[in-house]
């Protein structure tokens, strides 16, 4: 039927179009205005660190709300994929080839822990697809890894030192003791930061125990440091540990102040250390009292959501704010390429965590604080 | 299209690893040893195998024959006390020895304690699995009515009847559970040759329990029942995804939820394992056949 | 260091209550029941559904919950382990069959209750602690090292002075003269599995409050303790298991302190596998280890 091939290839070509249309930018090729900017996060839902996972997805999905509704990047809307990395390496691994290979993700944000970026993000290296990491803490092990892994979560070695300082300050203490885990990256690294940090503040260290992320009983450990009376207990643990070592402790009769590494910065350690949380210090990359706007709006925000925002919403939330304005600054191009050179533009970017740049090793800057527990909510302890 | 083919060929690779380790069980449950040991072994082959290639820089061959050795070796000193043991002990110091690897590893700084090594080169090629896996199948075949085969069956059995007729049995139970250890090994250099690390928490009690099950729902009895348990097992979570998400179901808790449910059929209606579903079936019809025949 | 014996005696009443219930099956029907540790972890579930979602106060729901794991026990039994008595492998297939048992009610958990660690809410049990000769002891550690040890003491009671008890030990010594005898063999199966399982479930109730953690794996690192504690007292001696329990609980709490924390489950094994090697009837069994 010769009439019918005309309308053949209009059809065929029609397909073609519309098939081109679907899938984002891949590679480094250009992105005509409009489009989709497709971010992957592997997050924690389940597994030891699901309660940092919650805030982040929550904060991630404000954040690209308020992206795509004050159609902010010239059409490109933000297509926001959440897998759960199940706390596992393994689980780690799958998700972000399924990003890489099967999604074409134009960037992956996550995953949540430490231990689980240094099994994934050599994937994403090799395939050349950016990372931006939001909770990954450990000094070394991240970045490291390529110049295809960034991060807009400050690290133990940023924090802790000044939080430890500020403690010094606030409480003065000469001796303590160090409780922390020797099964994770983040816990072990943060060991590593606040032994050097007491060091320079010429604390002596009477007492360190480990323990692992499974158990449940700390009281040896704790009896342990408690013969010894330290001043002060340092702890580097996930929420999990940390909420049951700070409850043992208090019930073995330890008195003294508590100091915890980022694995602390969450409500769910609150809730579940119960009246033991009460005085516990903490150093973190959210200084919730801060008001500046960018602050102000997140916070308002999350209160239109009925959450309760915590250190992980705000460097999720962030971190979408980081990426979007990579776009920007690519010239609203969505590759991954594209992207991942425009990182290096981000400078004193307003954000929830302050102004936001990244420093020239791909690790975030800007300006930490301490909060400390009150009433069963972090408060910000004043410089 | 890749993705697709990435999806088969991973699943086409776990088939063919739980295949070499289902095996690896198969070698002692043949001889009637139940040995949980191979974990471990499998433990010491992946790490072997991964040292080697990430901080000595080994050709990948190297790395598999370093892999299936270590664990040969050290199964020498283990098994000779260790299988004089009877049944349940003999079970409960094969757990306890997978235990002491894992805290091993967990222990040692030099392979980073607990985190384990990652970002170990992806060398394993899904041919490498399947041509491992054909060659042990064919080993373990060409000892079926062998003389060895037929001693393995006696002791089996009966140890106390075999060991009267000449068969040395210690003997025979240490050179296979020495062969089990060896394709363990081989079996972890090959995985962590291809999931880029290894930890000593993969490696632990539910690791050698999975291996188990794969050879005991195949058939323990026939070289190729291990294989087909580990097939059937490993796609049948796999398969059901789609239908156990309709009924709200995790794929966690379903795939052991599966693992246990058909286990304990087999054990209980099954014995032989699901290879002899066959043999079973045709017994069945006959015994309905004459019967019937019979008024 | 008193403190850390009273560590040592709280960790070891909760391990020898669990391999008590071990000991028990293994002494009646020469079969390791691997799936205790499935019914030490659903039990803790089903206390903290009573005490969080039903508002039953602990002490109610204890006895209740130690009710259920008897009985699901008893259906373990049945399910699992009848059908295989007569076979001559019974004990392979039995351990076995126990495994698949205990896949299965840890796949109904998670699809249940999910991998999470749950908590018992705050005020659950009362947080009281109390000084005793310059340790300080919570009011929560010494009510679960009470009933731990009321626990054990009857059922050593019960093995000792009543009917059943005597019926038990008759089958644990020989099934077919029991059966001569004239006792339901069946019944007192049963019955010991109902108390296995009740102790397995109390522990996991126990640990559960203690440590304030509740998750489906929570019986894994018990289960591998336990059998630790039944090899080092003895198979099927009750009493080895409540000796080897408190000084395995000891043992551990002190290996903590010296070593650290990393080297407490690899003590736990080389225990094990130095009475294996050495002395496998264990401080009190009777069982035959050897082949021939």
């Amino acid at each position: 039927m010769r009439s019918g091939r005309p309308i053949l290839c209009a059809a065929l070509f029609a397909l073609a179009a519309c098939k081109g249309g679907s899938e984002p930018a891949g590679g480094g090729g250009a992105q005509a205005k409009g489009g989709t900017l497709r971010i992957g996060a592997a997050l924690s839902m389940t597994g030891a660190a699901a309660t940092y996972g919650q805030s982040q997805k929550n904060g991630l999905q404000a954040a690209t709300e308020e992206v795509n509704g004050a159609n902010s990047l010239q059409g490109i809307k933000i297509d926001l994929v959440v897998e759960d990395d199940a706390t596992s390496k393994e689980q780690g691994i799958n998700v972000f080839q399924r990003f890489i290979n099967t999604d074409k993700v134009n960037v992956i944000i996550g995953p949540t822990l430490s231990t689980t970026a240094t099994a994934a993000d050599p994937l994403a290296q090799q395939a050349k697809v950016p990372v931006l990491a939001i909770s990954n803490t450990s000094p070394t092990g991240i970045t490291d890894i390529g110049d295809y892994i960034w991060r807009d979560s400050l690290t133990e070695a940023q924090v802790v030192p000044g939080a430890i300082k500020k403690a010094k300050g606030k409480i003065g203490f000469k001796n303590a003791a160090v409780l922390y885990g020797n099964d994770d990256v983040f816990t072990k690294a943060g060991y590593d930061v606040m032994k050097k940090a007491l060091a320079d503040e010429n604390v002596n260290v009477v007492e360190t125990q480990t323990f692992a992320k499974p158990d449940r009983d700390y009281s040896a450990q704790l009896t342990a440091i408690k013969a010894k009376n330290p001043e002060i207990l340092v702890v580097s643990a996930l929420a999990d540990n940390a909420s049951g070592i700070v409850a043992q402790a208090r019930q073995l009769g330890y008195a003294g102040p508590i100091l915890g590494g980022n694995g602390f910065n969450s409500p769910g350690f609150i809730k579940n250390a119960g009246p033991a949380a009460e005085g516990v210090l903490v150093g973190t990359s959210w200084n919730s009292a801060s008001t500046a706007p960018a602050n102000a709006r997140f916070k308002e925000l999350m209160q239109k959501r009925g959450v309760n925002p915590d250190q992980f919403t705000a460097q999720a939330y962030s971190g979408i704010l980081v990426v979007a304005e990579a776009v920007r600054k690519a010239g609203y191009k969505t590759g991954r390429d594209d992207i991942k050179n425009a990182f290096a533009q981000v400078k004193d970017l307003d954000t929830p965590l302050g102004k936001f740049s990244f420093t020239p090793s791909r690790d975030a800057q800007h300006e930490p604080a301490v909060q400390q527990v009150k009433n069963g909510k972090f408060e910000i302890v004043e410089q | 299209m890749p993705g697709f083919l990435l999806a088969y060929q991973s699943l086409l690779a776990f088939i063919g690893l739980n295949g070499l380790l289902a095996l690896s069980v198969y070698c002692t449950l043949c001889c009637g040893q139940l040995s949980l040991a191979n974990a471990g072994f499998m433990a010491i082959g992946a790490y072997t195998g991964a040292l080697l290639t990430q901080n000595a820089h080994a050709p990948f061959p190297l790395a598999l024959l370093a892999g299936a050795l270590l664990p040969a070796l050290v199964a020498v000193p283990l098994g000779l006390p260790v299988l004089r043991l009877r049944g349940v002990f003999l079970a409960i110091a094969t757990i306890g020895f997978g235990e002491v690897v894992r805290l091993s590893f967990v222990n040692w700084s030099y392979t980073n304690g607990a985190l384990g090594l990652v970002a170990i080169p992806r060398k394993t090629d899904l041919w490498m699995i399947w041509v491992a896996l054909a060659a042990v199948m064919f080993g373990l075949a060409r000892l079926r009515g062998s003389r060895a085969g037929y001693a393995l069956e006696a002791i089996r059995e009966d140890e106390a009847a075999a060991r009267t007729m000449g068969i040395p049995s210690t003997q025979y139970k240490v050179a296979m559970f020495v062969l089990g250890a060896a394709i363990a090994g081989l079996a972890g250099v090959l995985e962590a040759h291809l999931t880029y690390m290894v930890s000593p928490g993969g490696y632990g009690f539910s690791r050698a329990v999975d291996m188990l099950v794969y050879a005991v729902v195949g058939g323990d009895t026939i070289f190729y029942g291990p294989v087909a348990g580990a097939a059937f097992l490993t796609v049948l979570p796999e398969a059901l995804r789609g239908a156990g998400r309709a009924l709200g179901l995790a794929p966690g808790p379903l795939r052991l939820f599966l693992n246990g449910a058909i286990l304990l059929a087999v054990i209980l209606f099954l014995p032989n394992g699901i290879v002899s579903l066959p043999r079973t079936l045709r017994a069945l019809r006959l015994r309905r056949a004459s019967r019937a025949a019979l008024g | 260091m008193w403190q850390q014996a009273i560590n040592g005696v709280f960790l070891g009443a909760i391990y020898a209550l669990f391999a008590v219930g071990y000991a028990l099956v293994f002494g009646v029907l020469d079969i390791l029941n691997l799936a205790h540790q499935a019914v030490f972890a659903v039990s803790a579930f089903i206390a903290l559904a009573f005490v969080a979602e039903g508002h039953v106060p602990l002490a109610v729901a204890l006895p209740v919950v130690l009710v259920a794991a008897g009985l699901v026990g008893i259906g373990l039994e049945r399910v699992a382990f009848r059908p295989l008595r007569g076979r001559s492998d019974s004990n392979i297939s039995g351990l076995i069959s126990s495994l698949a048992a205990a896949t299965i009610l840890e796949a109904v958990a998670l699809q249940i209750w999910g991998p999470d660690v749950q908590r018992f809410p705050i005020g659950t049990f009362p947080d009281k602690p109390l000084r005793m000769l310059g340790a300080t002891v919570s009011a929560l550690q010494l009510t679960i090292i009470g009933i731990s040890v009321v626990l054990m003491a009857g059922l050593t009671t019960l093995l000792r002075a009543t009917r059943l008890g005597r019926q038990i030990r008759a089958v644990a010594e020989s099934p077919r003269a029991a059966r001569i005898l004239g006792i339901d063999v069946d019944r007192v199966i049963a019955w010991s599995f109902f108390l296995s399982s009740a102790l397995g479930g109390a522990a996991g109730v126990l640990f559960g409050v203690a440590f304030n953690s509740v998750s489906p794996d929570m019986g894994r690192s018990v289960e591998l303790k336990g059998l630790a504690v039944i090899i080092l007292g003895g198979m099927g001696s009750i009493a080895g298991a409540v000796i080897a329990g408190f000084a395995l609980g000891l043992v551990e709490v002190f290996t903590v302190v010296q070593l650290g924390s990393s080297w407490r489950d690899a003590v736990s094994f080389g225990v094990l596998f130095f009475v294996l090697l050495v002395r496998p009837s264990g401080l009190l069994g009777r069982a035959a280890i050897r082949e021939a």
